[in-house]
């Protein structure tokens, strides 16, 4: 897959699909905010693309790779932002971080929910709303929209334990 | 723990949590809180899809062999949509492939600053070139002028020269000064010390210490004609400042003509005249002498050392006070005064000082005359 889109760059999408959840994953654990961590993220595929050239397999995963540019973008960024760094970019233990695959897959399963529940979970979580908007936009009562975050969230908990196990 | 009473639980400790609370929920929510905390930091609904697009951009722009920039104003990529990129760039492509030209160094000639990275390259040399030589020529410009036109600004110091309005004080000459006067009316006696007559340029009334008319028509003022002269006696009656007699009854001298002294006139002194001194014809005979031009400086005797004043001591102030005085005949400083002022009452513990002074008198021709001079009275802390 790497070679391919070494050879033609429109084939890094598949790269990218593959690997978004993980990379997205471990910066966001780093860094406060949602908005920070979606442009790193957006910073870490950009750099990957321009550089895709120089990658060369040497056994290690091409998400190492990725998450090699994402300490070093971290790195900048607190840097710029005059933080203590968390992780320096030359630290980064790759495939050892579980809580960062735990969001990876936790970020997925939310697509896999049903509708109604995926946009109680998603207007809650990413859009910050409250219940009685919510109940509003659903046309729906507040205790008929805490049940299905309730549900919901249930749900993603018993996908993940089937993940785990 | 009832459903309803777990959805509401939930719901409280989401909303505490978004709010970067840590919420206290019951042990069965703990693990839902967890995920949670997980999903608090999750993508928004299109962010996947936009950096998916802005990443096909930029494979495109990679094929096209274009230099790719990425707005950092916005989380995801603002730039030219890629189906127009596309079909701008494989027109000008072809057209230059076709014609045989390398389509890269065609295309990088066209613009320096094109607001879409998907026509042409920016090539940082080219402007750093352009910002050289606008540089330059801008400094050229402003510095051009300077070769024809010069103008030099001389600031010339000048002195603060203020008016001194005091009373003229004759100039002390070289040699002893011209003019003089004297007088008398004929006593036995000669006329003791006193002070000189208001100096002016006539004369209505001669000065006397003993007066013969104790009731005149008409009462004036006696002067004598000279300049101002600075002639410091305390003595309250009019008399001569030169006499050799500092105290005795009242006598107008033994000289003649109605004035004060030895000499002949309506002046005072041994001269002749309505002046004050030595000499004839009116103003100041006699006078003081500088050292110099055979005549011989006074040297000091006696010099005890001035006192601090409190004030400076408490400053740790330190200085030269420069005192203008008269070394009369007999070795003693008169007519001082301040020449150079330190302040801080060291002008005044100065001039004690040099009260107390006393000078072996200069000399003009073997005798005692009096010579101005400085005096430096330095005050120093150690």
């Amino acid at each position: 897959m790497v070679e391919a889109a070494q050879r033609d760059p429109s084939r890094f999408a598949e790269l990218y699909e593959h690997n978004f959840e993980r990379v997205y994953a471990y910066i966001a654990r780093r860094v406060s905010n949602r908005e920070e961590a979606q442009d790193l993220t957006a910073e870490v595929f950009h750099q990957a693309l321009a550089n895709l050239s120089q990658f060369e397999w040497r056994g290690v995963p091409f998400v190492a790779w990725l998450l090699r540019i994402a300490g070093h973008a971290l790195a900048d960024h607190w840097k710029k932002s005059s933080r203590d760094p968390v992780v320096a970019g030359d630290t980064i233990e790759l495939g050892v971080d579980h809580e960062v695959e735990r969001c990876a897959i936790l970020n997925d399963l939310v697509d896999s929910l049903p509708p109604d529940q995926r946009l109680v979970i998603v207007r809650r979580f990413v859009d910050q709303r409250s219940i009685r908007e919510i109940a509003h936009e659903l046309q729906r009562s507040e205790g008929a929209v805490k049940q299905l975050q309730f549900r919901a969230m249930q749900a993603l908990r018993a996908q993940m334990g089937d993940s785990r196990g | 723990m009832a459903n309803h009473a777990l959805y509401e639980q939930l719901d409280t400790a989401i909303d505490q949590l978004l709010d970067g609370q840590t919420p206290h929920v019951h042990r069965d929510l703990t693990d839902l809180m967890q995920l949670a905390g997980n999903l608090r930091t999750m993508p928004s609904a299109d962010f996947r899809q936009h950096l998916r697009s802005d990443l096909e951009d930029h494979a495109l722009f990679i094929a096209a062999g274009r230099t790719y920039r990425r707005d950092r104003t916005n989380s995801r990529v603002l730039q030219m949509p890629r189906r127009e990129a596309a079909e701008f760039i494989s027109p000008t492509r072809k057209r230059w492939e076709t014609s045989g030209h390398n389509a890269e160094s065609a295309l990088a000639d066209d613009t320096l600053f094109r607001a879409l990275p998907a026509t042409y390259p920016v090539h940082r040399t080219n402007l750093l070139a352009s910002f050289l030589l606008h540089t330059m020529a801008l400094a050229l410009l402003v510095t051009s002028g300077a070769w024809f036109v010069t103008k030099k600004i001389e600031l010339t110091k000048t002195d603060n020269l203020s008016a001194d309005l005091s009373p003229y004080v004759l100039t002390v000459a070289p040699k002893a000064s011209g003019g003089g006067g004297g007088g008398g009316d004929r006593d036995k006696l000669d006329a003791p010390q006193g002070r000189l007559p208001r100096q002016a340029r006539e004369q209505f009334n001669p000065p006397a210490m003993v007066l013969r008319n104790n009731n005149p028509k008409l009462p004036m003022e006696p002067t004598v004609i000279a300049p101002p002269v600075n002639i410091a006696t305390n003595l309250p009656n009019l008399g001569d400042p030169y006499s050799r007699v500092p105290l005795g009854p009242p006598s107008n001298g033994t000289g003649s003509g109605g004035g004060i002294g030895t000499g002949y006139g309506s002046g005072v002194g041994s001269g002749r005249g309505p002046g004050v001194g030595p000499g004839f014809g009116g103003g100041i005979g006699g006078g003081i002498y500088r050292v110099g031009g055979g005549v011989s400086a006074p040297h000091i005797l006696y010099a005890p050392d001035p006192s601090y004043s409190e004030e400076a001591r408490k400053a740790k102030y330190q200085g030269t006070v420069v005192l203008w005085t008269v070394i009369g005949s007999d070795g003693r400083p008169r007519d001082i005064k301040i020449a150079r002022s330190l302040g801080m009452g060291l002008d005044e513990k100065a001039i004690e000082a040099l009260k107390l002074w006393k000078f072996e008198p200069a000399l003009k021709d073997g005798r005692p005359v009096s010579v101005q001079i400085n005096v430096e009275v330095n005050f120093r802390l150690y």
